[in-house]
């Protein structure tokens, strides 16, 4: 039990270095082992159970006591535990919603560019169709002005060539229309299962942030901008010496900005 | 900075800037095998130096991270394209800036050093003032890519030298020489009261990595058939590194072809140490003797030995031996926290700092 005690103690201890006590007046410094603590702590039990119980149950509520006291440091050890867990967990939420956005993004990107090509190519094709059948028209004019009746020759011709075109062109329409349906529909469908999960993500994230567990940071002990102080060892040197210090990173961080 | 007033925190106006954020002083020891930080918050932290990008969408998917650091990419090497951004203490690559090698790199020490703030856990809303040790003679290309790195992540940075970082650190300015041994380099450095000059400062390449390739080739010509990585070398080293007198024998268990196999390495270990002896002395040497003759007794006896080298146990008599012969005495000091010696040393410069000069370098 003393043991353990004993380790209970230097958990709860921080450290500080003899300069921060200097720096808040502290001149001597009393040195108190970690032994004595423990005996001071099981000494003040004692006695203080001592006018109040009887010697039997003296000893085992000092014991429960003690037990208790370790059984709330273990509590608190765990919630420390839980803590960062949770800080974890928010950490890895960030990072699979940042992904999923960054997917959805390229996608989407994918998504217009491939629509935009489709178009292109039906655009193209149209306009080889159409010079065709313009050539076709023409050789067919030219056998008529040879023959005589031309009016009737060209008109009969040209119904006959658009009509032809206009049935390939309803094909062709049919055929971009499904492929492109196929490959935008599954695009569709995985921007919405992402878009499902990033929901999830960002649910997920909202309700470790409201657990009040987030890790804002640790605080410096500093409010302001500190500088050597007055009763600082070599005062008059270190001066000298954040100067030397400064004025090289100057030249040095001047230069690279030029 | 024109006077002490002015110098002086207690004596500072409040209202300003600064004082409506925080600062978050942060120094940071920017290390070829490691990379620690000390911050004004209390936060003490330390990384292996390594960043890991996903090797491609299907790794990506499996990990869940675009970029992993430390200790996680050294185990997921396999699925990551990884850099370790410096070596022999220095960024690599920098002597050609423009080639794609050294783009990447620069790309993954800037993710290092940002990774190293944040691992401050700064408040959003406080200022971050940080300072960076980097080796004692980085070039000038060194430094600038440094900087640039460091400043997408803190508000204003300055660098300083790494052993001249230590000896601050501990107020130890006058009349110290500072060993500080990397995993790519080993400073020397002389502090005598003002601020080191070229002329005070030895980079040695005989550093950790070295020791790693030393007690490499020694187990490979004395165990035979023994199977390793240099990763495994440099966790053997880091559990039984000794000099002198051996506390444990050095017993390792290594694949022979496949099959797990016992080894006695405690010389292996001892010899591939003592590599950083004799230069280490050599550079000493020449520091001492340089100096004036005066106050050489002095420094002599007041040798600090810093960074992760220096756990290396019984380092420090081991040098001191080698110095009363070669040298006719001398004493070395082992600092406390061979880990953090440097990025304490670097924050306590940043606390020092005026503002007037974090100002003007944002």
């Amino acid at each position: 039990m003393t043991q353990s005690l004993q380790e209970a103690v230097r958990k709860l201890a921080f450290k500080t270095s003899i300069e921060q006590l200097q720096k808040r007046g502290v001149k001597d410094v009393k040195v108190l082992g970690l032994d004595r603590i423990v005996a001071l702590i099981e000494e003040a039990t004692n006695r203080s159970l001592k006018h109040r119980l009887l010697a039997g149950d003296r000893a085992a509520i000092a014991n429960a006591t003690k037990e208790e006291f370790l059984r709330l440091l273990k509590t608190n050890q765990d919630l420390k535990q839980s803590r960062d867990e949770l800080q974890q967990e928010k950490e890895r939420a960030v990072q699979d919603a940042a992904a999923v956005r960054k997917e959805m993004e390229a996608l989407a990107g994918k998504l217009k560019i491939r629509l935009a090509a489709a178009g292109e190519e039906a655009r193209e094709q149209f306009d080889d169709e159409d010079e065709e059948v313009r050539r076709l028209v023409e050789m067919l004019y030219q056998d008529a002005l040879k023959s005589g009746d031309q009016g009737v020759f060209k008109e009969r011709m040209s119904k006959l060539l658009f009509g032809m075109l206009e049935e390939k062109r309803r094909a062709a329409i049919a055929a971009t229309e499904a492929a492109k349906g196929e490959e935008v529909s599954q695009l569709q469908r995985r921007i919405a299962k992402l878009s499902t999960t990033l929901e999830q993500t960002e649910s997920k994230l909202s309700m470790v942030s409201s657990q009040g567990f987030y890790d804002s940071g640790v605080a410096s002990v500093y409010r302001e901008v500190q500088g050597l102080s007055l009763d600082s060892r070599f005062y008059d040197l270190k001066k000298e010496l954040m100067a030397d210090i400064f004025k090289a990173n100057l030249q040095l961080q001047k230069g690279q900005r030029d | 900075m024109s006077d002490k007033t002015s110098t002086s925190g207690k004596q500072k106006a409040s209202g300003g800037k600064a004082s409506e954020k925080g600062v978050l002083y942060v120094g940071v020891d920017l290390g070829t095998s490691r990379t620690a930080i000390s911050a004004s918050n209390g936060v003490r932290e330390s990384m292996d130096s390594a960043v890991g990008y996903p090797k491609d969408v299907v790794s990506h998917k499996l990990l869940k991270k675009d970029v992993l650091y430390g200790r996680e990419a050294l185990d997921k090497r396999l699925s990551l394209k990884l850099f370790k951004p410096l070596e022999n203490g220095i960024l690599k690559h920098c002597k050609d800036p423009s080639s794609k090698d050294a783009k990447d790199n620069v790309k993954a020490a800037k993710d290092l050093i940002a990774h190293a703030v944040k691992m401050a856990n700064a408040r959003s809303d406080e200022l971050v003032y940080a300072v960076i040790g980097v080796p004692a003679q980085a070039s000038i290309n060194n430094k600038e890519a440094i900087v640039e790195a460091a400043r997408a992540a803190v508000d204003s940075v300055m660098l300083c030298s790494e052993p001249f970082a230590v000896g601050y650190g501990l107020d130890m300015l006058d009349d110290v020489l500072v060993i500080d041994i990397g995993a790519g380099t080993t400073d020397l450095c002389r502090m005598h009261g003002t601020m080191p000059e070229d002329s005070d400062q030895i980079t040695l390449n005989v550093a950790g990595d070295a020791v790693d390739q030393e007690l490499s080739k020694l187990i490979g010509e004395s165990c035979p058939g023994a199977q390793f990585t240099i990763q495994m070398i440099k966790e053997l080293k880091e559990r039984y590194a000794f000099l002198g007198s051996a506390l444990e024998s050095a017993e390792v268990v290594l694949p022979v072809a496949g099959k797990p196999t016992e080894f006695e390495v405690t010389q292996q270990v001892h010899d591939a140490c003592a590599i950083l002896v004799d230069p280490i002395v050599e550079g000493l040497n020449k520091l001492v003797s340089s100096f004036d003759p005066e106050f050489q007794h002095k420094l002599r006896n007041r040798v600090l030995l810093a960074g992760g080298g220096s756990q290396i146990k019984g380092l420090d008599t081991a040098i001191e031996e080698a110095m009363n012969r070669d040298l006719g005495g001398g004493k070395v000091i082992r600092i406390e926290e061979p880990l953090y010696g440097g990025a304490n040393g670097a924050l306590k410069i940043a606390h020092d700092m005026p503002e007037e000069y974090w100002d003007k370098l944002k």
